[in-house]
């Protein structure tokens, strides 16, 4: 490989507009398109110093800088459009963390790599509305009774019981199984990504260890960047849209939940990566960075990790059901009324770590594409057919989760998004420190009396941990949200203020 | 009611019968029993063609159920009835020979339903029935459409939804309540220069989400009614475990 000074590369580098930049071919090689990502002023400091200090010499191990990742995505076979790089874009295993990319499904040598996926299938955002509002909760009490409901923490293990064969059911039907054993409502499953439910997973395509992972972790949190937070409504910015959300003023409490597929997903991408190098040789595929291994589509490699992966993808979907069902639990002991009276209905759900066959205009034409979101969400404009019927006039609702003790937004998607990303926009706040980093330099004690000092409650598994998930570790998520915003591919709607959190 | 198909029956005063003279349901009864029906042996038939007996009342009634009528109130619609179950068997006697029959003019394909429901006997297009349903638009406040039947057809649709017996005495389950929604700012998903196409195109988006709206809610009455059976939600805390 060249080695190139920062002016160098940066000669690759082009600013386009106020918040867009280009990345030309040649900044790494065989770029097969071209790159593009979306930054204000204050992320692209982050991201052009990542990228300098990449240059330094001596400067070794950890991730590729965020630029350079998503100039190796462009250079996979069979990618069409551009590599995207969403605002909240960090480095990550292969793909950075807030990459689209999108793979024609009809060219024989188009690719899907796990990488681009990430390590836990269907990580996503569910939120639950209620009718109350701030002055009628005791954020203390709700804390507690959500710590005292959902499992959270690593190794934590799930209230719902499961059997082996249960497991195997969930799989493959998703949140049908939820809906089935009465864990959730209809309407929970019509307002959720793909109606909670991936048609072709296969249990059958997974192997019993990550089987034996996942079946004691089914309604648990889970650790890390997860968490359930109670929330209430800070500003509308779209009235008419957030009403059709069922959000009519400010102070409106609502829950937030962003788990994935625990441990489960983790075998599954870890597996997948294995068998994912042996196709590589297989059909001689060279890629530039050994992480972003991958398959053809249409090969049975390429197939085996779609069907394992949507099985994933629905054992996150029961997930999040299972907490929604001990979440409406809760409330319905805290205020001694039917989670039907509170009103208790999920807005909607969305999936920021999966690859999905969509159909899109390319060039004009409509072709089928294998979208890989991994750190992005899909944010689908007005009367696409995928999306709820009762978004059909405001879009559909993008859940961006920010990080403890920050803001969390509603956003819509719109058709500017659907043309420049092919429908998707950002997932959240973003790293800008790595996790060891965090621990280094903040103190945990610190970081929970800030908390208490915001007036927000926390109830915590893993004390020593909470410095790596302290807001001071990730980007500013109004930072992130207001790009998405500026570039058009998502439009605000709602602003939501967390009262307390609960975390692993 | 039943002229045509006495008649087809070849039953000979067809169109002088009574269904509430008791001396006409006589003779048409025995007259079925005897030439078309047959349901008794002949030599039991002796009762139910004794049509001067006082008796005859009762035998009448033992002959309905020995061939299987149901329990009507009127004498009208045992008559009814009786005609219908002589009519069918005299098709089948003959299936073949009514099977090879087709009809010369396309209508005729569809069988006649010789309806009982006095509406159906109705001239549609006479001018007493137009101004009718002129009328009826009028008082209901529903707009006019050039066909008088597409009126109709939305009259009866506000009577079934907005007037039924439970809109009446709840009204407030009915009348939706909603904020006003701007539906001319909406953007129905592609532009059209012609304005007025404009709103037609707009109008016609609405209403399409209004029908996915419906049948969204069908589908989810369906879920739920299968809930019912297979929806049996457990929890046991003695399996959890929080992490560290």
């Amino acid at each position: 490989m060249v080695v190139r000074t920062f002016e160098e590369e940066m000669g690759y580098l082009e600013k386009t507009s106020e918040y867009s930049w280009r990345i030309k071919k040649g900044f790494q090689p065989n770029m097969k398109v071209e790159g593009v990502f979306y930054v204000n002023k204050n992320l692209e400091r982050l991201l052009i110093e990542e990228l300098r200090n990449s240059t330094r010499p001596g400067s070794v191990g950890g991730f590729l800088p965020g630029v350079k990742q998503i100039a190796n995505v462009a250079a996979l076979p069979g990618i069409v459009g551009k590599s995207v790089g969403l605002p909240d874009i960090h480095s990550g295993y292969g793909f950075a963390i807030g990459n689209m990319a999108a793979f024609d499904v009809s060219d024989p040598k188009a690719v899907v790599s796990p990488g681009g996926v990430g390590f836990d299938i269907n990580c996503g955002v569910r939120l639950l509305r209620t009718n109350l509002f701030e002055k009628d909760v005791q954020p203390e009490q709700l804390a507690q009774s959500m710590f005292d409901h959902i499992p959270v923490g690593v190794g934590s293990k799930g209230i719902i019981p499961m059997t082996a064969r249960d497991l195997e059911e969930a799989l493959e039907m998703g949140m049908d199984w939820s809906l089935r054993e009465g864990y959730v409502w209809a309407e929970d499953k019509e307002h959720c990504e793909e109606y909670g439910r991936m048609l072709d997973a296969d249990p059958s395509k997974v192997s019993m260890r990550a089987k034996k992972r996942g079946l004691p972790q089914l309604g648990t949190l889970g650790a890390g960047n997860h968490y359930a937070e109670i929330q209430v409504v800070d500003e509308i910015f779209n009235k008419s849209a957030a009403s059709k959300m069922g959000i009519e003023a400010k102070g409106q409490v609502c829950i937030m939940i962003h788990s994935g597929s625990r441990g489960f997903g983790h075998q599954v991408a870890t597996d997948a990566l294995l068998a994912m190098e042996k196709a590589m040789k297989k059909h001689n595929i060279e890629v530039n960075d050994r992480q972003l291994a991958c398959a053809p589509i249409n090969q049975s490699e390429g197939q085996d990790y779609l069907k394992s992966m949507a099985a994933a993808a629905n054992f996150a979907w029961v997930n999040r059901s299972s907490m929604t069902f001990l979440t409406r639990q809760a409330f319905a002991k805290q205020f001694n009324m039917s989670p039907d009276d509170l009103d208790m209905h999920v807005i909607y759900d969305v999936s920021h770590n999966v690859a999905k066959v969509e159909q899109h205009m390319v060039d004009g034409r409509p072709k089928t594409l294998l979208v890989h979101r991994k750190g992005s969400t899909r944010a689908f404009p007005p009367h696409h057919p995928s999306i709820p019927v009762d978004y059909q006039l405001t879009g559909q609702p993008v859940l961006i989760g920010g990080t403890m003790g920050t803001c969390s937004y509603v956003l819509t998607g719109t058709e500017v998004g659907m043309n420049e990303t092919f429908g998707s926009t950002c997932h959240g706040a973003g790293r800008s420190l790595s996790r060891a980093k965090s621990r280094r330099n903040l103190d945990y004690q610190g970081v929970l009396d800030k908390m208490k000092k915001m007036g927000i409650a926390i109830r915590i598994a893993s004390p020593k941990l909470v410095m790596e998930e302290a807001p001071e570790s990730y980007k500013s998520v109004d930072d992130v949200v207001n790009t998405c915003d500026a570039v058009g591919i998502s439009k605000k709607c709602i602003k939501l203020r967390p009262i307390a959190v609960i975390k692993g | 009611m039943f002229k045509r198909r006495l008649q087809a029956l070849e039953y000979e005063e067809y169109d002088k019968v009574d269904a509430n003279n008791l001396q006409h349901v006589k003779k048409l009864v025995s007259w079925l029993e005897n030439q078309k029906i047959r349901h008794y042996k002949i030599d039991d038939r002796g009762a139910i063609l004794d049509i001067e007996s006082q008796q005859w009342p009762a035998t009448y009634e033992k002959y309905l159920e020995d061939v299987g009528c149901p329990q009507f109130e009127t004498p009208l619609d045992k008559v009814e009835w009786l005609v219908g179950l002589a009519i069918r068997l005299e098709y089948e006697d003959n299936r073949d020979t009514y099977r090879s029959i087709k009809g010369t003019k396309k209508k005729s394909d569809q069988p006649i339903v010789k309806s009982t429901n006095p509406l159906d006997n109705l001239d549609f297009q006479s001018e007493d029935f137009k101004k009718g349903v002129s009328e009826l638009a009028k008082l209901l406040n529903i707009p006019q459409h050039p066909n008088h039947l597409i009126t109709l057809e939305a009259c009866s649709k506000f009577i079934c939804k907005r007037l039924n017996e439970e809109a009446v005495k709840n009204p407030g389950s009915v009348i939706v309540t909603g904020q006003p929604f701007p539906i001319m700012d909406t953007n129905a998903g592609f532009k059209i220069k012609d304005p007025f196409l404009n709103k037609a195109v707009t109008i016609l988006s609405l209403l399409y989400i209004q029908d996915l709206r419906d049948l969204q809610t069908k589908i989810n009455e369906a879920i739920v009614s299968v809930q019912s059976i297979t929806a049996d939600p457990k929890t046991d805390t003695k399996l959890g475990k929080v992490g560290t």
